[in-house]
Order: C-alpha cells, then structure tokens, then sequence
C-alpha cells in the first residue's frame, strides 16, 4: 500500500472521533461557526458572533472529548490548557476585524504554541517561537501596520472573500486530517526508516516506541539538537544562513529600488479610502 | 489498317483536334480552325473507308450474314461478385439450363468496346461529313467572333462524343457519351453567354435533357438487372462460357431471348423516354425551339444533323428490346407521329425562319419514331433513311439560313426582309432544292425517305391490303441467318404478314401494363398514317412559306445589314453547294439500289428473328407516292396562294386561322404549361426550403457555435483577478480529489 | 501493561499534538483565503507555519529524534526571510494603491470582466461603548477643605 492509502485505511484502534456521525457534526460546527465568525457584509452582529463562539467551543468540546487521554493527568491539564490557548487565539485572529487586535491575538497564539511545544518536548523551540516569532516577526508586522494603516479599520477589513467556502474548505480539510491522524495505528508503521540508519544514529527506537531513556528527552536536549544540527545537516544550515543573508540584501534592494521609481506613483495613485 | 484501327481513329482525330484547339488555339489566331477541319475531315475519310470495309463484309446478296466487328480498347471498371441472378432470369445463356451452381455471382464489368456494324458505319458518315461541311461553313460564319477557337474546339469535342456514342458497345458508354454530347449542346447553345436569353436556353435544354438522361439511366440499371450484362457484345466470361451480350448474335437468335412484359415495357418506355428527351418529341421538345439561340452553324449540326438523331438511335440499336414490347413500339409510334402534327401546326405561324427549322426538325423527328414503332424492317430502315437524308437537307436549310442570318446582319425575322433570292442567288437556289427535299417531292431526298415511312405506317393500317406483287419494283429480304442458326427456322422467301406479334416468344411476364398492347390495333395505325399524311401536307406548307417570304417579293433589306447585304463567301456556299448533292441525289440512289435497306439488313439489331419474321419488302407503292405528293402539293400551292409574291410583313393569309393562330403562335402554351405546374411548385418548394434552412437550420447552427460562448461566458467568471479566489478554487480542488479519493477506499 | 499503557500514551501524545497543529493549519488556511488585509493574510500564513511546527514536533517526539526539531528551525528561518520580504512587498503595494487591500488587485482578470466591488459594508461601530457609571451612594461626604489639610488622624 502506498503511504497515501495508508493515511486513510488505517485500522488503529484508538480513533478518535470514531464514528463517522460525530465527524461529520464537528466538520458542520466548525464551518458553521466560522463562517459566523468571519468578517462579512451583510447580518453580522453581536448575535452572530456569539453563536459562531459557541459552536467553535462545541466543536473543541467534541474533539477533547473523544480524544485520547494522556496517561498523565497533570500533563493532560497542562496540555489542554495550552493547546486551548493556541486554538482559540488561532481563532480570534483571523476572525478580528482590527489587523492590530489580529496581531496580538496572534501573540498570545505564539505563547499558546510555544507552550504545547514544550509539553511535547523541544526546549529549544519552544522558546525560539517565542524569540523569533513574537519578539521579531510579530513586531515587524505591528510596524508595518504602524506604518501603513494607523487609523485602524479600513472597509476592506469588514469584509471577507467567500466567507462561506472558505470556511467549508478548512473545516473539510480540518475533518480529513482528522480522519487520517485518528486511523494511526501503534502496529501499522506509517512509515519505514532503514534499520542501519537508525542503528548509526544510536537511538534506540528501532521500533517506533519511544522508551523513557530516550535522548530526546535528556537533559542537554539543546546541546544534541545542535549537534544534530550541525553534524548533519550541515550544508543546510550554511545554506539557510545564506538564505537569510540574501533576503535581507534582498529587502534593502526593493526598498531602494522602490524608493527611487515609486515617487510619481505616490502622487497620483492614491486612491485609499481611509476610514 | 484493320478495321477496329480505323474505327478507333474515328473518335479519335476529332478528340486530339479538340485537344489541340483547347491547348493552342488561341496561339493559332485566325487559323484556330485548322485542328478543327484537318481532324474531322481525316475522321469523315475513315468513316467511309468503314463504310466500304462494313459493306464488303456483308457478305454476297445470297449469303448475307450480319455485320459484327468489336474492337476493345481497355477494361474500364470491374467489380467482381456484383451480382447473383435469380433462377429463371434472362441473364443465363439461352438455351441452356440455369442451374444453382451456374451463376453464383457476376462479374460487373464496363470495358471500352467499339462495335462495328452497318448502322454505325452509316451513323459515322453522316455524322463526320456533315460535321466538316459545318466546320468549313463556320470558318466564314463565325469569323469575327471572339469565341472563335472555343467554336472548333466544341465542334471537334461533339463530333467526338457523338461518334463514340454510335460507336459504343455497351450501354452505360452510351450513356456516358449520351451526357457529353448533351454537354457539347450546353456549350454551343450557350455560346455567347453573355447575353441571357441564350444562357437561359442552353440552362432549359441541358434541364429538359436531364429529365431524359434520368430515364436512360434508370433503363440501364434494369438493363444490368434483367440481362446481368451492359455490352452489346457477347463476351467470354473467365471460365470459358458465353455471357450473353443484350444485342449480341447469341441473344438475338434465341426467340426468348428478351423479356418482355412489365420489366420489359418498363426498359422501352424508359428508353423511349431518353429518346424523347434528345430528340425533342413531345412532351421533352420545348428546348428545341429555343436553342436556336445558339450559332447557326451548332443548330445545323447538332439540332438538325446529329445530336437530336441520338434518340433515334438509341431506339433503332434497342430494336430487339423493343420488338418483345409490342406496347411500347405503338407508343413510340403515337409519340412521334403526335410530335410531328404538333410540331408542324406550330411552324406555320413562326416568324422567325431558324424557329421554321426547329419546329420542322421536331416534326421530321416525329417521322422517324413514328416508323420506329412500326416495328417492321421497314420501319427501321425508313427511319435510318429518313434520318441519313434529313440530315443533309436540314443541314442545308440551317446553313443557308445562317447565310441569310449573316448577310441581313444578324436579323433573322422574315417580316423584316424579303425577295432576297436575286441578292443571294445561291443561298437562294440551295435553300429550294432543300425546301423541296423536305416537302418531299420527287425526286427530290425527302420523297422517297417519306414514302418509305408512309408505307410502313400503311402497312400497320391496312395489313391485309397490302400485297406487293403488282406494284412495281420490290426488293426482298432475304431471310438472314444468326450466328447460331437453330434449326428449321428459315422460312420462306417472300411475303409475310406483319404484326404478327403473337408468334413472339412467350416471355415470362404475358401481362399487359398499362394496357398498352391494347393500342396495337389497325384503327390506331389507321390514324396514325393520316395523321402523317395531313402533317407532310403541313410540312410542305411551312416550308414554303418560310421560302416565299424570305426569297421572293420585293427586295427588302433591315437597316442591321448595313453593307453585308450580299452573297456569303465561297467559304460559306461551297458547303451549301456540296449538302446541296446528296439533298438532291441520295435518296433516289439509295432507293432505286435498294443499298441502304439491304446493307441495314445486316446490323445485328435488326436480325433478331421477331423483326425478320414481319418483315416486309421495301417497295414502291404507287398510291402512296401519289397521295404524299398531292398532300405536299396542296402545301405548296396554299403557301403560294398566300405568300408568293407579296411583302412579307404584309397581312398574312394565317389570320384566317382566327383564334387559333394565337394559340399556334405561343406554341400551344406547352411552356406555359411546364412553368405553372412544374417550375412554380418548385420554386415554392424551394422558397419554403429557404426559409426552413434559414429559420431552423441556421439557427441551430448559431445555437451550436453560441454553446461555447456561453460556456466560456460562465467559466469566464472565474477569472477575477482576485488571487485569494484563485487559491480558494486550488483548495477546493485539492481537497476534492482527497475526498474522492479516501471515499473510494 | 505498563508497555502497553506507555504505547497508548505515546500515540495518544502523537495524535493530540497532531490534531493541535491539525487545528492551526486549517485556521491559517481559512484566514489566507477569506481575510482581505495583507497583513492578516500574512499572519494566517504565519499561523499555518506554527500548525507544521507543532505537528513535526509532535512526530519528533514520537520518533524520538531530532529529525522534526531540525526541520523546525529550517522553518522559522525560512520563515523569518518569508516575513522580511513579504513585508517589503506588502509595503511596494501598500505605496502603490494606498491601502492594505488585496482586492485593490485586480488587473489579472479577464477582460470583458469588470472590477469586482464591494457592497453592502457593514458599518463601523464607532459609538463609543459605554462605560458602566457607579449609582451614587449615599451623600457626598461634607469635608472641611482647610480641616481635610490638617487632619491629624484618618
């Protein structure tokens, strides 16, 4: 079977959201509520509004519900806790009519993120979503926002394109995954790595079952992400960093070349209507 | 120089001079007719040079034996296993028993075969000499004319098809030359095209023609299926028999050997029916009268000579397929013989003097299908004499009426001039001798191939009072053996009845049609032959009158004729004075020799025994001779008393015909008749078409090239501009293929 | 047993993380296609980058090696330069039209199409909201101005 087969024919027996009806409610709930949620024309009030949070909750409450339990109750409660903050931030972001609100409901995403990060395990990047994301991207994007519309809402942030199928398309593409992540099987091997790699790379997850003594888990984490890193996956490592050296001399040259050609366009194309 | 090598070079000549006129005739400028002349005139010496081979062939007197020379050039079409005779048909060999396993299926084969014979070799002389007297006319006649090489090259071309057509051993070449030497006729009537009354002429005849081509080849296809063959010939089939050819020796000594009955009938008629569409009987005959828009020198060849002769070809070379239909020979007798009444009361109040000598050669036509149908060797072979002499002597009058036409410049009324006969002397003394030929007095041509008819219509009418022992001079047939002489069927030398219609074989299908046998009666002929009498008076009458307003009165000229008022040159009246001969001589040489009877004798066509049995002796009958000359007398002197003498745009003696000279003079309404009940339902058909076609048709075809548009129209919508909507259509896209495709597993 | 809960609870962990960047993915799709701000849109892109993040982790984890951890910061550098010239561009447009509308966009259409607009905006709230006021209680205390100055005690 192909691996694409095998996303779908999976015959875990831990599935989640196990009978088809109940995927079928939460696909519905979920575009139902975004569609409420999202910035349209037309009827879009307060009442729209609570009825969209609503549903989204339902729905959250039907993927919690019939998820799997972790065995640990305290790191089940903190992974709740996290992962509801990031899907819900998730949520108020792209539904926010002011970009600026977006973009701090956005923040606390980031946090929600980096939190469900470290329950999973990666120290390191947990605080680098933190750091890269939230303290350089986001303030980036506050900048340009500063920069570009400071007075707050525009017309074009009251309305959205295809609200409807939009919403549709995610909450179908949310309930395929689901689908498929729920058919995994600890038995069925998604995926085949070769023995003599696993062997060279001294783990011993051989099987895919991962032991306590794993060294993902140790305690210099950090030190072995580097040296993974930059043992080998060297060349790419140089390679991103000539890639992040190209877009900034990347950057500065739009801006020049920008700066000298658009001044007549400046002039006589503005057209925005800023309310 | 075998036979079948001069018979091929027959067709031949006239073919490469067409060909050499087409290609370089326009190079050759005023000598564009060189090709033309040389080629028929080659072609006019090879013929007779046939026609001393064909009569040397015959045989002595004694020991005549039919004349059957077939030259194949190349096997033309062939389609194996085309047909599978049914038990019983007539396409087995007569004589032999058709078994299951004798015919499982029949090669279709066309060759190109030639077939030489006394009726051809006749066919052929007239046709090549009349052809170079034409062409050498229209030397001095269509001088000045821009058209001038195309002229020869169509005379050259007609000459050519029409050969073949004669020449042809097999009927779907018949019919292929049949259609080209109704194209040639297309072309020369429609000569100068631009001017629309000749282009609508030429557009009625090959219209009128089709009408006839159609029923020829319906005929050839029940020829194909009756006979399981289309040649003339017997040929060898590849395993060594004998297939039958339709007028082949083997078919013609069998008395079974021809179906009759419906099937039968149905070929006659529609043979007939082509015939009529050529030749211009009734009801086909109204293109006749208005292709004389053409040329002179085409009407004289083609309308008078050759082309309107094929009909009666065609019905002579049928004679045994005829002969097994009694009901069809007295149709064919009816329809000519109403023809020529038709015809000739017509042409007593034409004007027009090339119209006279339209109308007149419908009316001669109708002769010789009207002694067609008699059935009897005589009847036959007054037709072919018929046709031999009028031939020349229309020919004649057509020239000289183009000599005429020529010299009053282009005006060829004969209320608008007269007395020409001192200006045109030899026009004028060449016009009479043909007049008189056509009247039919002695001893002029026309007399004795009138005669002839006459006798053989007499002969139907009164067949118990015709004996032929007293009364002059008579020439027997004698009894001609078939190729394959069965035995004992040699009967007496002498005299038998006619119509013995009875002692014909009995075919498979004994019922009468359309109860057309029931016309074969005496009371018929009876009719008939008066019929032809009154009209030999009629044709004398026109004829004359026709002369007496043109040649005689005071001298009147148009003011068209500017100063071509005179004589015609020599190129033009040597051809006059060279018709003028055999107008004059033939008919008593060939009479008194009894040459053209006894040569005819020998074409197989007429040595099937049906017609052998009720043949009669061509004789002299005195009485007939005198009641046709006091017929065309009486003509003559009528014409006299009304027009000898006076102005012809004077009041003319017609007016006591009172109301029905009207009814003569727009030609019975015949056309009249055609345009209401046939051209005018036509045309609403094809109104009413036009509109289904442009209502329905046309809108749905807009409607099938519109589906596009307005699909593309909707598809359309999804170009936006808008990127997001783009990547929404991919998504969309994207998860469907992954729902479809986690569905199906 | 224990093996057997530690199996359950290791897919168990693999399956909640995957769903969680599952979740994320498909809320950065729908905020990519629907919203018009360029700069939301970008924050959505960012959004689904976060969802990967956590889903290759969440496999990491499960494997027990640093293959998704790696992958993972490719992304966020990646990312970083997405942003960095992401921003430039969106600031080019932003210059051009003068506002932050993707639809301000549309020359690509077909056209015999015209220039799709927007109707019926929902109108901005722009009433303040209202702020709760306290009821009055009781009488307004009488204070001795020169007295309040000098109190001794409270």
């Amino acid at each position: 079977m192909t691996p694409f087969v095998r996303l779908f024919a999976g015959t875990g027996n831990l599935e989640f959201l196990s009978p088809g009806i109940l995927l079928a409610v939460a696909v519905t709930c979920l575009a139902v509520s975004l569609y409420l949620l999202l910035p349209k024309s037309g009827r879009d009030g307060k009442a729209s509004r609570r009825i969209g949070w609503l549903l989204g909750l339902i729905t959250l409450g039907l993927f919690i519900a019939t998820g799997q339990r972790l065995g640990n109750l305290g790191e089940e409660t903190v992974f709740l806790t996290v992962s509801l903050v990031a899907v819900i931030s998730a949520a108020a972001t792209i539904t926010c009519r002011s970009p600026v609100y977006a973009a701090i409901w956005f923040a606390l995403c980031l946090a929600g993120v980096s939190g469900v990060l470290l329950v999973l395990g990666a120290q390191f990047l947990g605080v680098a979503t933190i750091v890269v994301y939230a303290g350089a991207i986001l303030v980036m994007f506050l900048f340009v926002l500063m920069l570009a519309q400071p007075s707050g809402l525009t017309t074009s942030d009251r309305v959205t394109n295809e609200p409807l199928l939009s919403a549709v398309a995610g909450a179908v593409l949310l309930g395929l995954l689901s689908l498929s992540i729920g058919r995994l099987s600890a038995e069925e091997p998604l995926c085949c790595r070769p023995p003599s790699k696993a062997a060279a790379l001294g783990a011993t997850t051989v099987e895919k079952i991962p032991t306590e003594s794993v060294n993902l888990l140790a305690s210099d984490q950090v030190a072995r992400l580097g040296g993974e890193l930059f043992g080998h996956h060297l060349v790419a490592v140089e390679a991103v960093g000539i890639l992040l050296l190209v877009a900034l001399i990347g950057a500065i040259a739009i801006v020049s070349n920008g700066l000298e050609g658009s001044q007549a366009e400046t002039s006589s194309l503005q057209e925005g209507s800023h309310s | 120089m075998t036979p079948s090598f001069l018979l091929v070079l027959v067709p031949l000549l006239p073919l490469l001079a067409a060909l050499a006129t087409v290609i370089g005739g326009r190079r050759l400028g005023p000598r564009a007719h060189l090709p033309a002349v040389v080629g028929i005139a080659a072609a006019a010496v090879v013929a007779l040079s046939l026609l001393v081979v064909t009569a040397r062939s015959r045989g002595s007197a004694e020991t005549p034996r039919p004349v059957d020379m077939v030259t194949t050039l190349w096997q033309w079409a062939t389609v194996d296993d085309a047909y599978a005779p049914a038990h019983d048909s007539h396409a087995a060999v007569p004589g032999t028993a058709v078994g299951e396993d004798a015919y499982s299926a029949r090669p279709f084969s066309i060759s190109i075969a030639m077939r030489l014979d006394p009726l051809t070799a006749t066919m052929l002389v007239i046709i090549t000499s009349v052809g170079l007297l034409v062409a050498i006319y229209s030397i001095g006649y269509m001088h000045d004319d821009p058209g001038y090489p195309r002229f020869f090259a169509l005379v050259a071309m007609f000459v050519f098809s029409m050969s073949m057509l004669v020449a042809a051993s097999n009927f779907l070449l018949v019919y292929v030359f049949w259609e080209a030497v109704g194209a040639c006729s297309y072309l020369l009537i429609g000569f100068w095209f631009q001017k629309p009354e000749a282009a609508k002429a030429a557009k009625k005849a090959f219209l009128v023609n089709r009408i006839g081509d159609f029923g020829l080849a319906v005929g050839v296809f029940l020829l194909w299926l009756t006979y399981g063959t289309l040649d003339f010939h017997d040929t060898l089939s590849p395993d060594g028999t004998i297939l039958p050819g339709i007028l082949g020796q083997t078919r013609l000594a069998d008395v079974s050997g021809y179906v009759g009955g419906i099937v039968g009938t149905a070929i006659c008629l529609l043979l007939l029916l082509a015939a009529c569409g050529k030749s211009a009987q009734l009801p086909l005959h109204v293109w006749l009268p208005d292709a004389m828009e053409g040329p002179t020198p085409a009407s004289a060849l083609i309308h008078a000579a050759t082309m309107v002769t094929a009909g009666v070809y065609l019905v002579a070379r049928s004679a045994p397929l005829f002969m097994a239909c009694p009901g069809a020979l007295v149709t064919v007798s009816i329809i000519g013989t109403t023809t020529a009444l038709v015809a000739a009361l017509i042409g007593t109040v034409q004007n027009d003097l090339k119209r006279v000598l339209a109308y007149s050669t419908i009316s001669q036509l109708g002769y010789m299908f009207a002694c067609l149908g008699t059935g009897t060797l005589l009847g036959f072979t007054a037709a072919i004499f018929h046709l031999l002499t009028h031939a020349f002597f229309k020919a004649l009058l057509f020239l000289g009426a183009g000599s005429v036409m020529h010299s009053m410049g282009g005006v060829i009324d004969m209320r608008r001039f007269g007395g020409l006969r001192k200006l045109m002397p030899i026009t004028a003394t060449t016009f009479l001798i043909g007049s008189l030929a056509l009247a039919g007095i002695a001893p002029f041509a026309g007399f004795f191939s009138k005669d002839e008819i006459l006798a053989s219509l007499h002969s139907k009418g009164w067949p118990d009072v015709h004996h032929s022992t007293e009364n002059g001079h008579h020439a027997m047939i004698p009894e001609l053996p078939s190729a394959l002489s069965h035995s004992g069927t040699m009967h007496d030398v002498g005299y038998r009845g006619v119509s013995n219609y009875d002692n014909h074989s009995s075919s498979h299908q004994t019922s009468d049609v359309v109860g057309l046998d029931a016309l074969n009666q005496p009371a018929v002929w009876k009719a008939l032959f008066w019929m032809a009498l009154v009209t030999a008076g009629l044709t004398a009458f026109y004829t004359f009158r026709a002369v007496f307003m043109t040649f005689t009165g005071p001298l009147r000229i148009p003011d068209e004729a500017g100063d071509h008022a005179h004589e015609s040159p020599s190129v033009m009246t040597t051809p006059l004075l060279i018709l003028a001969i055999p107008a004059t001589f033939i008919g008593f040489i060939l009479f008194t020799t009894d040459g053209l009877a006894h040569f005819l004798a020998a074409t197989p066509s007429f040595t099937t025994p049906s017609i052998v049995k009720t043949a009669t002796a061509s004789v002299f009958h005195w009485d007939l001779a005198i009641q046709g000359t006091l017929a065309a007398a009486l003509g003559i002197v009528i014409a006299a008393v009304g027009h000898l003498g006076r102005r012809s745009d004077g009041p003319q003696l017609e007016r006591w015909l009172g109301p029905v000279r009207p009814f003569l003079e727009h030609r019975m309404f015949i056309d009249q008749l055609y345009a209401a009940v046939i051209v005018k339902p036509i045309e609403a058909i094809a109104f009413l078409a036009a509109i289904f076609d442009r209502s329905f048709i046309d809108r749905s075809v807009r409607f099938v090239a519109h589906l596009p548009l307005a699909l593309g129209s909707v598809v359309r919508q999804l170009q936006s501009g808008l990127l997001q909507r783009y990547a929404l259509a991919g998504v969309i896209g994207v998860l469907a293929i992954i729902v479809f495709l986690a569905w199906r597993l | 047993m224990t093996t057997l809960i530690l199996l359950g609870t290791a897919l168990a962990l693999l399956q909640n993380g995957l769903v969680v960047g599952a979740i994320l993915f498909s809320l950065g799709l729908i905020g990519i296609l629907s919203r018009r701000n360029l700069i939301v849109m970008f924050l959505s892109a960012e959004l689904m980058l976060q969802g990967i993040s956590v889903s290759l982790v969440a496999w990491s984890r499960y494997h027990g090696d640093f293959g998704g951890h790696v992958l993972v910061i490719f992304v966020l550098s990646v990312a970083a330069c997405e942003a960095a010239i992401a921003l430039v561009f969106v600031l080019q447009a932003f210059t051009r039209t003068g506002r932050l509308d993707s639809a301000a966009w549309q020359t690509l259409r077909e056209a015999t199409l015209d220039r799709s607009v927007d109707h019926e905006i929902p109108s901005l709230d722009t009433s303040t909201p209202s702020f709760p006021r306290l009821t009055p209680a009781g009488r307004s205390p009488d204070t001795d101005e020169h007295a309040g100055m000098q109190r001794d005690h409270v």
